[in-house]
């Protein structure tokens, strides 16, 4: 199987990208992003393309000619680019690389990424809401999410092609870049005065996981995929010993600018999974892939503090000398 | 199906098993984030700090106690009047008789009471929040709607039905001790027979539903008559 990897740049796509390096029935993988691999990729082809450049991008994709996509070119607005940026290039990424990719005629499945922020927050809305729940999104990313996944479908139904979209709780880990992570890092972080919503994580490996075995399996429709158990905003904050800092309505916006300052940006769907949480039902990706050893969220939450409590070394400069000789 | 989708057992609490923990430990993890939260909202260790006091305030006296499942998703279906007084006694008599936190479905979707209900075990009323619930193997209770006269059952509410489908279903009734429906006198909670289960789980079947919401009806009038002429 040649499977092609948008996204690869990313914590996720490269996790995707070694993981189907060490899978036999895949025969060639190459991938695409605007920012080279994390990590060494043995026997993947990478090429660096801002998607953006709809020519180049079309140009790889037909030459590839891949018998599967796997779809990371979604980018969460406040990880990696500014919100803007981020739906354009999630955009054209979609259009271009699954477009390309259909043309050739080769296509047989494909996988993309999307997360539970399709599902929105809020009145009417369920708690945790399974795949069959209504799609209302509340937030830009959400919107993002929602249009990918109907531009796949779309193609799905065209060509006859399984088409499953991945709708993840919010990836985290002690390397993932995400808002979030970079939020709760915070010495003091934002929260709701008057309200303590859980929230779901995902462990970056698992993420990887399940889209591989969800892309090799062929399987069709959505399916949710979270960490089990939960974690509340306050919770989260105590557990990597910062300090909460209650906030109400309209003090949000004053919030979210002096996080920005500190580093940390707070995009529209940062500001709802603080005030009204994140959960999804992932029991059906449990049984239909098999995955039965998820990390748990509190595990991944407590996971997001471990790299800033590492000591920094202070090595006296003679000693640093005397080594390198 | 995968039970324990979202019932992670962390922080020596269990999101599903009713436990007691002394309030200095409590404390000491509540300041150090060291406590479960689940899915849904809930919070089990305050649930546990809070229990004691809810007990002596609200007691119960169960029959046929033995008829309600100790492991596993099961819902149970009970009469209500307007209040929040007959869950909450529900919730007591599972808590006691077997040990279990029962979720209780139809908290209010409003800022800061809706949050506290939550964090003690509510949930809201959407069909697919019921059928999660199940999925997870919780322990789930579905009031009829509420009714003035606290002697007869409600409208059964249908569409939370459709996810029980396949799970076992128990009929309740939950009634004041006291003369004249007062509750002088410990709440009595009569818990009837599981119901038959026809379906297959995740049917969906509306029509099914609607049996089974007329006999859950039926079954819970049956249990209040014939528990006020006995």
């Amino acid at each position: 199987m040649r499977v092609l990897v948008t996204g690869m740049g990313g914590e996720i796509g490269t996790r995707v990208a070694q993981l189907l390096e060490a899978n036999p029935e895949v025969t060639e993988i190459a991938g695409v992003d605007f920012v080279p691999p994390r990590r060494r990729l043995r026997r993947s082809e990478f090429r660096r393309i801002d998607p953006r450049d709809r020519e180049k991008l079309a140009n790889f994709v037909m030459e590839f000619a891949p018998d599967a996509v796997a779809h990371f070119g979604v980018y969460e607005p406040g990880s990696r680019l500014s919100p803007r940026l981020a739906a354009i290039y999630s955009h054209s990424c979609t259009v271009t690389a699954l477009g390309a990719a259909a043309r050739t005629g080769k296509l047989q499945r494909v996988a993309v990424r999307s997360g539970l922020e399709v599902y929105g927050r809020g009145r009417g809305r369920p708690g945790v809401p399974d795949e069959e729940a209504t799609v209302a999104p509340s937030t830009p990313y959400g919107r993002t999410c929602l249009e990918v996944e109907a531009i796949a479908a779309d193609l799905g139904r065209r060509h006859e092609v399984p088409v499953v979209a991945l709708r993840m709780a919010p990836v985290a880990g002690s390397h993932v870049p995400s808002p979030l992570g970079r939020v709760l890092r915070l010495p003091a972080v934002p929260v709701p005065a008057f309200a303590d919503p859980a929230f779901q994580l995902l462990h970056v490996h698992d993420a990887a996981q399940g889209m591989v075995l969800a892309l090799l399996a062929g399987i069709n429709g959505p399916l949710n995929l979270v960490g089990p158990g939960a974690a509340s905003v306050w919770q989260a904050v105590r557990l990597g010993g910062r300090i909460p800092v209650p906030v109400v309505g309209p003090a949000w916006t004053l919030a979210t600018h002096a996080a920005e300052l500190a580093g940390a940006s707070m995009p529209p769907h940062i500001v709802e999974l603080l005030n009204r949480g994140r959960s999804g039902d992932g029991s059906r990706a449990v049984d239909v892939l098999g995955l039965n050893e998820m990390r748990p969220t509190q595990e991944v939450c407590a996971e997001l503090f471990e790299w800033a409590t590492v000591t920094p070394l202070h090595v006296p400069e003679s000693s640093a000398i005397s080594v390198k000789r | 199906m995968n039970a324990n989708v979202s019932s992670v057992t962390m922080y020596a609490t269990d999101p599903d098993r009713a436990q007691s923990m002394d309030l200095i430990t409590s404390l000491r993890r509540r300041f150090n984030g060291r406590y479960l939260i689940d899915p849904f909202g809930a919070d089990p260790q305050l649930q546990d700090v809070l229990a004691p006091v809810v007990l002596a305030a609200v007691r119960t006296r169960v029959e046929h106690g033995e008829r309600l499942i100790r492991n596993g998703p099961a819902l149970l279906v009970s009469n209500r009047g307007l209040g929040v007084v007959e869950p909450t006694a529900l919730t007591v008599a599972v808590r006691c008789e077997i040990g279990r936190r029962l979720r209780i479905v139809g908290v209010p979707d409003i800022p800061v009471l809706g949050d506290i209900m939550r964090k003690l075990g509510g949930v809201i009323a959407y069909p697919g929040d019921v059928g999660a619930l199940l999925r997870a193997g919780h322990m789930a209770a579905v009031p009829l709607g509420s009714s003035w006269s606290r002697w007869a059952g409600g409208r059964p509410p249908l569409p939370l039905l459709v996810p029980a489908l396949g799970y076992p279903v128990i009929p309740i009734a939950v009634m004041p001790g006291g003369p004249f429906g007062m509750p002088l006198r410990p709440w009595r909670v009569v818990v009837g027979e599981p119901l038959p289960i026809h379906s297959k789980k995740g049917s969906g079947d509306p029509l099914a539903a609607a049996e089974l919401a007329e006999a859950a009806r039926t079954a819970i009038d049956t249990l209040i008559s014939g528990d006020s002429n006995g």
